[in-house]
């Protein structure tokens, strides 16, 4: 069984010691809202109560007059009140969600801050609004954006005014479903939805932004999950060129996808604010701002159809995905195409036909959220499967195995998977290690009581590495060695949480051979490394740290050059362990080694490599030479000590017309059992146990890859059972932890976590992608386990105590 | 934030003083555990509140206390004191069941009972036992003091009778038989950090031929304030407990709170989750075991 | 209004708004920013403190409130380099991810582990479940403290 462990490797597959876990521990570890600066005030937003409104005055003249007041923006006071994105700093003229934020103010106190933001006096004419997706495609809706478009012949069409969001269009074409459909014995048809979901990181987005009065430099510090990416709204909101537009990640307190656009935004507006009064401006969303204005997981409307031969072969399969996009284009456009891609599923299906797009509403946009709408498509697959299963008469394991994707088939795009593809031995190893079937059996004899029920289910998925066809995976990494044989590493990707800065030292400890301990991580300052892109789409190992790779190799080769003259050998003759270099002999050819080292005689070697004496006990030649030595003799000789590389991947070509061609370099695969207890008199679901499989390629650290997986759980159970922001005509039903509602310590159920590494080419030293396939099938498993607990499926989550009850919610 | 001035008087007398100098202007803090959060919120009814005065420290509002099978429960003993209390846990075991089940750890240790009292929930988890305890509320001012039916004094959601210049001195009830049922049971939307979707508050004394002679039921989120529904309680008096008759008082009770609140937009799920809830309270009360 | 607390053993006096929070004078005045907000309603527990004792929010507890007692925060547990066993027991599990968060739990796990030294795995489950994580699944979390309970007065 492929499991972890089979691999060789110094530094990876180790359970190394986070590079931040004494700072997290101490509360030394400083985040954003942590920041301060002499002279600093702080800043808030004024934010519209309607979801769909013009503004007909606003009057700023009593909050200005409020001693201690520095500054009271409007759109009509700054250079350019939208951002470089869709969506406005400081809207004029009509709000499009309730929550957007039509001025600012700067203040000595966050005291003074609230006066001013009461004295701003605003008034609004309340327009109709457009809130479901339902309600968005209705040929007579009205038009929320100027650029929307309608359907014709049942796809968006450029011709026709509406509200879709053209951009976010991705059909696949793959084969031909008329045929596939003709070829069929029976054929299923389902509806499946989910809802707005909350990141609910447990600290909100802020910000500190400054300007130095000297070179003009504006800084912000700020909660930025990708610092480049924010580093574009601090220049575009402050007018200065990006050269002088600095961001600084400090320690992030989680960000799921979620601390992109509003932390750009605030960002954003603290610069005008900076700029405005001359002093550092902080900005801290409350937790009531953080629901508000952050973009969601979004809401997707799924209808699939399969077409299967009576053995449980699927021939065909015809779909479409729409999303609740929100007012404002964001990040609808990208996620797409990844939604389009695994329109399908992990199945080997000959004839597909996909559409996938999104729809302009009053509200919220989506946005990026662990997954990139991968949790709310194997949630409706994965119930799909299921109901087809049933409608077969057929094992839902069984037709999985029939039909999941191994090594050589090809995708819904048409790639071939020509990397090993290890689903059925995953699929097998679940099925013995959960004891499914056996459970299945006695949790089917709860079936008749009243009261509290069990179910079990297993679900499979598959998802594309890193950026893929989204946008080129490049990423920029450096590695500098310094005269007392320490490291420092930097790279363009940033630390949020995941581990990146110890899977990273771990990466340039492989290549440099020393112990991660002598290396440290900077973080990500945009004005120390180019733009690397996003720390997304789980790429930050598998693709972003290939750059880490070489570099530390790079590194590597040099220290072992300088160290093998030192030795007097050949730089391949030197190897390295508690960075020390030696002279390693193993497989040597002892004649070379006397070539290379004029003062070596031929000296006997046991086994090892190691020299042996005149006695056979080991000994050493020269003895060794540290690498403090060897870095302060590069130093004083003029040798470099740094090494810098930029890492491009290879070229994909996916058509987006047809959404056929390679989409991605490689795929990584999960396998999920969960089980359930349902309450069948009140809707309550305890989750048991879940067990979760992962193919990681490579594990570096599995410390942190278990703990992706337990938090992924811990997610994927919200995502299945309880959390939702409810939304009601443009209105948040959930602005806080109160009533949002995800697990806590006593709610999460017992968690195992197995881990599969395979040989992969693809990414570095054979990693894949783990952040977003942590979570994103558990949802899925979970609302399975509920419709076998229950008997009857489910078709939307979060499958909370009104759902699971009466299989829909109040009001 | 609504922000406000502090006093923090010395004596129970002081307080008083302060409470009817201020009279609505003022709110009383014990833990401050729903108080803050209103505040934060800019909530509408503390609008004019712009002096809060702490009874945190007041050692004389912090007892608990048995005088001839009455106990005296200070207001200012936390939710945590009332679970740990093995007196308690003894005479008034779901009372201690409701205290440690809310909120967090964190709030219950410093949310006090006068402040669950004061705040009048719906929703509360310790009103339901405290009423079906026939809890009597001893309010002060500074004409003196006066005794109140704790469920009387909960006039609607979050509304109380007590009058802006009173606090509370003690909450009284007379001890019930310890070795009668006690019984609670609560829904949230998970098992931390939950506000109760409902709960219920059960007693049940037995005679010898095991029938019953004494019957609280208590729900809470389902009245618009924690009472007793007595038409429910009458099912089960003189009755042997079984869990037919128990599933029946659970309708009677979903009945009753739809007579009182009518057919609303929850009705659909309330009716049938209370009456089993009331069911499931009554079986932990009288031992009859649930039908998995 | 002045305000005098024992904070980490110290004897402090701070002048202080009526209204504010324990929060804010802690992590504001005292520079003690250990203490992080995340909700401002004492749901996360993010900003948990040690209250004579026992454990509470600071963003709902009023600093006003707090005269004459004693404060411990997570920058006040540790002797010098010297981590206490509950943060050394989350640094060998690695429980942690963003780290937000995990002032508040290791506080909420020493204080379970003060109280009794003996507890169990389901009554440290309840200590922390107080203090909402959004990254660990708290397995790892509870592992530690499981794990530093045998290591306290060692």
């Amino acid at each position: 069984m492929p499991l972890m462990g089979k691999k060789n490797f110094r530094y990876l597959n180790k359970r190394i010691t986070r590079l931040d876990a004494v700072d997290k521990v101490t509360g030394r570890a400083v985040y954003a809202a942590d920041v301060e600066f002499p002279g600093m005030i702080y800043g808030g937003c004024l934010r519209s109560p309607y979801a769909h409104a013009n503004i007909v005055r606003m009057d700023t003249s009593k909050a200005k007059a409020i001693p201690g007041v520095r500054a009271v923006l409007t759109a009509d006071d700054v250079a350019k009140p939208t951002s470089w994105a869709d969506y406005p700093y400081l809207c004029s003229g009509t709000v499009r969600y309730v929550g957007e934020t039509v001025a600012i103010v700067a203040a000595d106190t966050l005291d003074l801050v609230q006066d001013a933001l009461r004295a701003i006096e605003v008034d609004y004419e309340e327009l109709e609004g457009v809130y479901t997706i339902e309600e968005a495609i209705k040929d007579d809706a009205i038009q929320i954006r100027a650029h929307g478009v309608g359907l014709k012949d049942g796809v968006p069409n450029k011709d026709v005014k509406g509200n879709i969001f053209y951009d976010s269009y991705f059909p696949i074409r793959k084969g031909d479903v008329g045929k596939g459909f003709a070829e069929a014995d029976i054929i299923v048809e389902r509806e499946y939805k989910t809802n707005f979901v909350e990141h609910s990181y447990i600290e909100t987005e802020s910000c500190v932004v400054m300007q130095d009065p000297v070179d003009g430099v504006v800084t912000a510090h700020a909660s930025a999950q990708n610092p480049f990416f924010t580093r574009r709204y601090l220049a575009d909101a402050s007018g200065a060129p990006f050269n002088k537009c600095r961001v600084v990640q400090r320690m992030l307190g989680g960000s799921f996808g979620g601390k992109e656009e509003l932390v750009g935004m605030i960002v954003g507006r603290s610069a005008m604010l900076c700029l405005a009064t001359g002093k550092p401006v902080k900005m801290v969303m409350t937790r009531e701002e953080s629901f508000m204005e952050s973009p969601k997981r979004h809401p997707f409307h799924f209808h699939y159809k399969a077409g299967l031969k009576k053995d449980g072969t699927i021939v065909a399969w015809e779909g479409s995905q729409i999303d609740n996009s929100g007012a404002y284009n964001n990040q609808t456009q990208f996620m797409n195409c990844r939604a389009a891609i695994h329109s399908a599923g992990a199945y080997d299906i000959p004839h597909v036909k996909t559409d996938t797009y999104g729809v302009y509403t009053n509200n919220i946009h989506g946005g990026a959220f662990r997954g990139y709408s991968s949790p709310q498509i194997i949630f409706a697959q994965e119930q799909f499967m299921n109901e087809i299963a049933k409608e077969l008469g057929m094992d839902d394991v069984e037709l999985r195995r029939k039909n999941i994707l191994v090594q050589g088939d090809l995708t819904a795009t048409g790639q071939e998977l020509v990397e090993e593809t290890i689903t059925l031995e995953m699929i097998d190893h679940m099925v013995e290690a959960t004891d499914y079937y056996k459970k299945k059996e006695a949790y089917a004899k709860t079936k008749n009581n009243k009261e509290k029920r069990k179910g079990i289910a297993l679900v499979s998925c598959y998802r594309g590495c890193g950026y893929g066809a989204e946008t080129p995976d490049a990423g920029a990494a450096m590695c500098t060695a310094n005269e007392d044989g320490s490291i420092l590493i930097n790279s363009g990707l940033a630390e949020n949480g995941q581990g990146l800065k110890t899977a990273y030292a771990q990466i340039a400890a492989e290549g440099i051979g020393c112990t991660p301990d002598r290396i440290n991580f900077v973080g990500v300052d945009t004005h120390s490394i180019p733009d690397s892109g996003m720390t997304v789409a789980s790429r930050g190992t598998v693709m972003g740290a290939q750059s880490m790779r070489k570099a530390s190799l790079e590194l590597g080769a040099m220290l072992k050059d300088t160290a093998g003259k030192m030795l007097g050998v050949d730089p391949e003759y030197v190897d390295i362990k508690d960075n020390e270099y030696f002279i390693s002999c193993k497989e040597v050819n002892q004649e070379r080694i006397v070539r290379g080292a004029a003062s070596l005689e031929i000296i006997p070697v046991d086994e090892n490599g190691h020299f042996l004496n005149e006695q056979g006990k080991q000994c050493s030649i020269h003895d060794t030479v540290s690498m403090a030595d060897v870095c302060n003799t590069r130093l004083w000789t003029g040798k470099s000590l740094a090494a810098f590389n930029w890492s491009e991947p290879r070229d994909l070509g996916l058509d987006h017309h047809t959404g056929q061609g390679d989409a991605f370099p490689t795929y990584s695969y999960g396998v999920v059992v969960a089980e359930v207890e349902v309450d069948m008199e009140t809707g309550f679901v305890d989750v048991l146990k879940v067990t979760s499989g992962h193919d990681v390629g490579t594990c570096v650290n599995p410390d942190t890859v278990e703990g992706q997986i337990y938090g992924g759980i811990a997610m994927g159970q919200g995502l299945g059972v309880t959390e939702e922001v409810p939304v009601h005509k443009g209105q948040l039903g959930s602005k806080n932890f109160d009533s949002y509602i995800f697990p806590t310590a006593m709610d999460v159920p017992e968690m195992e976590a197995i881990i599969f590494e395979c040989e992969d080419k693809e990414g570095t030293y054979g990693a894949k992608s783990l952040g977003e396939p942590a979570t994103e099938a558990v949802g899925a498993a979970i609302a399975a386990a509920i419709a076998d607990a229950k008997g009857e499926p489910v078709r939307e989550i979060p499958c909370n105590l009104e759902r699971a009850l009466l299989g829909r919610t109040l009001k | 934030m609504i922000r406000f001035d502090y006093r923090r008087p010395t004596s129970i007398e002081a307080c008083l003083e302060l409470l009817d100098l201020y009279q609505d202007k003022a709110k009383l803090i014990a833990g401050g555990t729903d108080l803050m959060v209103e505040l934060r919120a800019d909530d509408e009814k503390l609008e004019h509140v712009n002096m809060v005065i702490d009874t945190t420290h007041m050692a004389a509002l912090k007892f608990i206390e048995v005088e001839e099978d009455v106990l005296h429960l200070g207001p200012g003993i936390t939710h945590e004191e009332i679970w740990e209390n093995p007196f308690l846990q003894e005479y008034a075991p779901f009372l201690c069941e409701a205290c440690h089940s809310v909120g967090s750890p964190q709030i219950r240790h410093a949310g006090t009972i006068g402040g669950s009292i004061g705040t009048a929930s719906p929703a509360s988890d310790p009103l339901p036992p405290l009423v079906a305890l026939g809890a009597t509320v001893v309010l002060a001012s500074v004409n003196g003091t006066r005794e109140v039916l704790l469920e009387e004094l909960l006039l609607k959601p979050y509304i109380t009778d007590i009058k802006a210049n009173e606090m509370i001195l003690s909450i009284d009830f007379p001890l019930l038989n310890p070795e009668a049922g006690f019984g609670f049971v609560k829904l949230g939307r998970r098992k931390a950090l939950a506000i109760s979707r409902m709960n219920v508050a059960t007693y049940v004394e037995l005679d010898e031929t095991g029938k019953a002679v004494d019957v609280r039921i208590v729900p809470g989120s389902c009245m618009p304030t924690a009472v007793r529904i007595s038409e429910a309680e009458a099912m089960l008096l003189g009755q042997v407990p079984s869990y037919e008759l128990h599933q029946a008082i659970g309708e009677k009770v979903a009945e009753e709170m739809i007579k009182v609140t009518g057919r609303r937009w929850s009705t659909p799920y309330k009716e049938p989750v209370i009456a089993s809830l009331v069911k499931r309270a009554l079986n932990q009360a009288t031992g009859v075991k649930d039908d998995d | 209004m002045t305000l005098n607390m024992v904070v980490n053993r110290k004897p402090v006096s701070v002048e202080i708004e009526p209204y504010a929070r324990l929060l804010d004078v802690l992590r504001t005045q005292l520079k003690l920013t250990g203490a992080k907000e995340g909700c401002g309603i004492g749901e996360c527990g993010a900003c948990t403190v040690i209250l004579d004792g026992e454990t509470v929010d600071s963003c709902i507890t009023l600093a006003a409130s707090c005269e004459g007692k004693s404060i411990e925060t997570i920058e006040g547990i540790s002797d010098g380099d010297q981590l206490h066993p509950v943060q050394q027991a989350f640094v060998e599990h690695n429980a942690m991810q963003c780290g937000f968060c995990i002032p508040g739990l290791v506080l909420s796990g020493k204080n379970i582990l003060d109280k009794y030294p003996e507890a169990d795995r389901e009554r440290i489950v309840e200590a922390i479940s107080g203090n909402l994580c959004r990254c660990t699944g708290y397995k790892q979390v509870v592992d530690a403290i499981e794990d530093a309970k045998d290591k306290i007065d060692e």
